[in-house]
């Protein structure tokens, strides 16, 4: 073998090295410090949420054994008979599920009307009084924060059990998370359209519909459909909080041991869900493949 | 009559423009020149009220232009057109849509917010863009146009807001220089066969001396020189320019037509 | 001037007869799709039986409850104390809920990334399982955990362990398959193996995007983590859910401000951090 690389004198090797562990002590110290920082967030998390290592060993073997249970008893040579045993319940399950699709959607769209409307005010490239965009920009991000099934909790006792609590909730928190999502876009848009249509004498409304509108809509349509796919999972719950959808049979059927008819409704929901996912991601590609094709 | 009494606007403390002072006669096309942050955006922004005075007084025609507000305002936008470096077209929107926001002044709001266009209008903005024979790409989206049909679409839009006067930026900074010529020319025309004032920032000074009857040369936010081109000495606009005089002056003279040799408006397409 | 020329508007229309014909199609479509969208809309409305008329009833019965909940008032500083140690336990849930869901993610992902696991039946296993995981809701696996670890946060963090075990997989998977693959291909071109490709070429490319993305799940888990106490998994969201349930209105608008000002907190420090790791530029 030929040697390439020349054998260093054993100072030299050593000034190099030194050269080298000193150059990335910095970046290990912070390593440790890092690590150790968060092993420490680790322990006081487990203190705090009570982590029991032992109590968790001592029934880990209930989460298979909960899951054997939910498994229903089932023979090829009475498949059909098994199957309908297990979905006794397949057409009202199929209505409630369609009705969380409709929970989702219609909370999905007024929230995102609601959205649309704000985002514009809550933008301070198009609204110049800093109070304005101020105050829209609050009240959006309190409808985000605000997890949607509080607003469910609250809403039923106002409007009574039943979808419509579901559906606003949905709805408020949908206007929360799109209308700041919606005025990041907005605020990111090419100023020069804007300052176009001004220049050539419109009023706010028609800057804003000529000149901000067709820069964004594609990319509000994306969002929003994003948004729905996620309402559909949130609609699946609001039955927890009786705000109507599949999510009241959910329960109840935990609470009561149904544990064939809990696997046989989440299977359902898990099944919507990956259809809607799959729809909706076709749908979002073509609409970044068109990037707004006018309007 | 466009008079302008002791504009000033400031950013911060430094003044964009200073105590800028003169009346422009109607029917006139005046070239502002200067170096590159001189004032003269500024100044053409603050007459369109894109940018607001913070001293001193616009008149046109005896009304305080500093003093409009909401639709008197946006009334006097369409009146004075402006005419952008960028051309500020909405990219998404097709030509002709782009030309007729040009109408949104006179256009009831609801229709001019579903698109349902009045007719008459639609009229207008397609003559506007026959006269630049650009009738046959109305259909096309703006943002797939050249940067000479960006421009053109621009002073069409213009055109149709029936102005009084253009205040054109910088039209040519971005253009290859047959488009210069071509929106040149047609700011030459617009200004002889309608009598519409034109105010335009210029950076190049052979371009300012042959299209222009007056030239007011700014530099760093005062007038520093006002009158006819020919008045305008190669020492003045050496001060005027100081060290991009060279890339100003001098490089071959461009040769305005003369008037009588414009082809009429209309003439082209028709 | 130029209106001049609309007097033979009908000469200019008659030279571009397409712009003036009404564009039926591109009309038809337009109405076609917001009639649809509407259409929908209504059905849903009429679907689910929504009574439009208690709409005004129960908005002036929200007002009420508004009205009430001012100002917040936690009541005495045992319960406030309660509640301080309830949103304590929240974000212990949601620290420790998305360290574990990330850990468990990082080799599932790894499985699920084309470019690490060329075997397509192990691929599509693992993304059909990532996928399902996904699509239980938090509260729903709540529900399962309270069933077999009984009620307390202990319940709450499994449940986040798992939905953000299906989320960071997904997303993982998807940042390591966007990875560039040249760094790959050097050090197999210096001899190295499979292995080596992935742990020296790969991973240093995604670690600090991964670690990114799981800062910023931190702030969306805290939301999901108050919630989780209204089926008994431990947290904020049991107190909430009993004070809303006795209809103590100051108590609940304390909670709920409590809630807001953790979940900001979160937020701003998990974007101090993720600019800190990757810098402003590359948020994804």
């Amino acid at each position: 073998m030929r040697a390439a690389i020349p054998e260093l004198p054993q100072a030299r090797l050593r000034e190099l090295t030194d050269h080298y562990a000193s150059a990335v002590a910095e970046k290990r110290r912070q390593l440790w410090l890092g690590s150790a920082l968060l092993v420490g967030a680790v322990l006081a998390a487990g203190w705090m949420g009570d982590v029991d290592p032992w109590k968790f060993s001592e029934n880990f073997w209930r989460f298979p054994a909960y899951f054997a249970n939910m498994v229903p008893k089932f023979s090829f040579t009475s498949a059909w008979a098994d199957l309908s045993e297990w979905f006794w319940g397949l057409p009202r399950w199929t209505r409630l599920l369609g009705d969380t699709l409709l929970i989702a959607y219609v909370g999905t769209l007024s929230g995102a009307i609601g959205g649309f409307v704000l985002c514009f005010l809550a933008s301070a490239n198009l609204v110049r009084s800093r109070t304005i965009v101020f105050l829209t920009r609050r009240a959006l991000e309190f409808c985000r924060t605000v997890p949607e099934i509080v607003f469910a909790l609250i809403f039923v006792l106002a409007f009574g059990l039943g979808p419509l609590p579901g559906v606003l909730a949905l709805a408020i928190h949908t206007m929360g998370a799109l209308g700041k999502q919606f005025a990041e876009v907005v605020e990111n848009i090419d100023s020069k359209p804007i300052e176009g249509v001004a220049a050539s004498g419109g009023s706010w409304l028609q800057i804003v519909r000529f000149g901000a509108v067709p820069q964004v809509l594609s990319n509000f349509a994306s969002y929003a459909l994003l948004r729905f796919e996620y309402n559909v999972r949130g609609a699946a719950v609001m039955g927890f909080v009786g705000a109507g959808g599949i999510g009241q049979d959910l329960i109840e059927a935990v609470r009561k041991f149904y544990f064939t008819d809990v696997s046989a409704i989440l299977l359902l929901i898990v099944a919507t869900i990956m259809i809607i996912d799959f729809i909706t991601e076709r749908v979002r590609h073509h609409l970044i493949g068109l990037q707004g094709a006018g309007t | 009559m466009l008079v302008v009494e002791g504009l000033t606007c400031r950013f911060g403390t430094k003044a964009a423009v200073d105590d800028v002072s003169f009346s422009v006669a109607p029917g006139s096309f005046v070239g502002v020149i200067g170096r590159s942050g001189a004032g003269k955006s500024t100044l053409l922004r603050m007459i369109n009220r894109l940018a607001d005075p913070s001293e001193g007084r616009i008149l046109f025609d005896g009304v305080d232009i500093t003093a409009l507000r909401g639709r008197e305002l946006r009334q006097w936008r369409a009146r004075s057109a402006m005419i952008f470096q960028q051309f500020n077209l909405v990219g998404r929107l097709d030509v002709l849509t782009n030309v007729l926001m040009g109408r949104l002044a006179t256009v009831p709001v609801w229709r001019s917010l579903v698109q349902l266009w009045p007719e008459a209008d639609k009229a207008v903005a397609m003559s506007a863009l026959e006269q630049f024979d650009m009738a046959q790409i109305a259909a096309q989206r703006a943002d797939q146009l050249s940067g000479g049909q960006q421009q053109r679409v621009a002073i069409a839009r213009a055109l149709v807001q029936e102005p009084d006067i253009i205040l054109a930026d910088e039209p040519i900074a971005s253009l290859d220089p047959r488009n210069t010529r071509i929106v040149m020319d047609a700011l030459l025309r617009i200004n002889k066969h309608f009598g519409i004032t034109v105010v335009c920032n210029l950076h190049s000074l052979d371009l300012a001396r042959s299209y222009c009857d007056r030239l007011i040369g700014m530099a760093a936010g005062r007038v520093a020189f006002d009158g006819a081109p020919a008045a305008l000495t190669e020492h003045i606009a050496r001060e005027l320019y100081d060290l991009e005089a060279n890339e100003v002056i001098g490089g071959a003279p461009v040769k305005a037509p003369d008037a009588a040799a414009i082809p009429a408006l209309g003439s082209v397409a028709a | 001037m130029i209106a001049l020329n609309s007097e033979n508007r009908a000469a200019i229309a008659a030279r571009h007869p397409e712009i003036f014909r009404p564009s039926w199609r591109r009309r038809s479509m337009i109405v076609t799709g917001l009639g649809a969208a509407v259409g929908v809309f209504v059905f849903g409305i009429v679907q689910l039986d929504i009574p439009l008329n208690r709409l005004s009833d129960g908005i002036f019965m929200l007002g009420g409850f508004l009205r009430l909940m001012l100002p917040p008032d936690p009541g005495s500083w045992a319960l406030a104390l309660t509640c301080l140690h309830a949103l304590g336990e929240t974000l212990s849930i949601a620290f420790l809920g998305t360290l574990g869901g990330a850990l468990l993610a990082f080799p599932a992902s790894l499985l699920a990334a084309r470019n690490v696991v060329a075997n397509r039946i192990i691929h599509f296993l693992a993304r059909r399982s990532l996928d399902t995981v996904r699509g239980v809701d938090t509260l729903i696996w709540a529900l399962i955990w309270v069933g077999v670890v009984g009620l307390g946060p202990f319940a709450g963090i499994l449940a986040l362990v798992c939905s953000d075990f299906g989320t960071f997989g997904k997303l993982f998977s998807e940042a390591i398959e966007a990875a560039d693959k040249k760094p790959v291909e050097g050090i197999q071109a210096a001899g190295g193996n499979h292995l080596h490709g992935v742990r020296f070429g790969l991973l240093p490319q995604v670690i600090p995007i991964l670690l990114s993305q799981v800062l910023y799940y931190f702030e969306s888990n805290t939301r999901s983590a108050t919630i989780i106490g209204i089926v008994g998994a431990g947290g904020i969201g049991l107190q909430l859910a009993e004070q809303i349930r006795v209809l103590e209105w100051q108590k609940v608008s304390f909670l709920i401000l409590l809630i807001l000002v953790a979940v900001s907190a979160i937020d701003w420090m998990s974007s101090r951090l993720r600019f800190a790791i990757i810098g402003r530029r590359a948020i994804a």
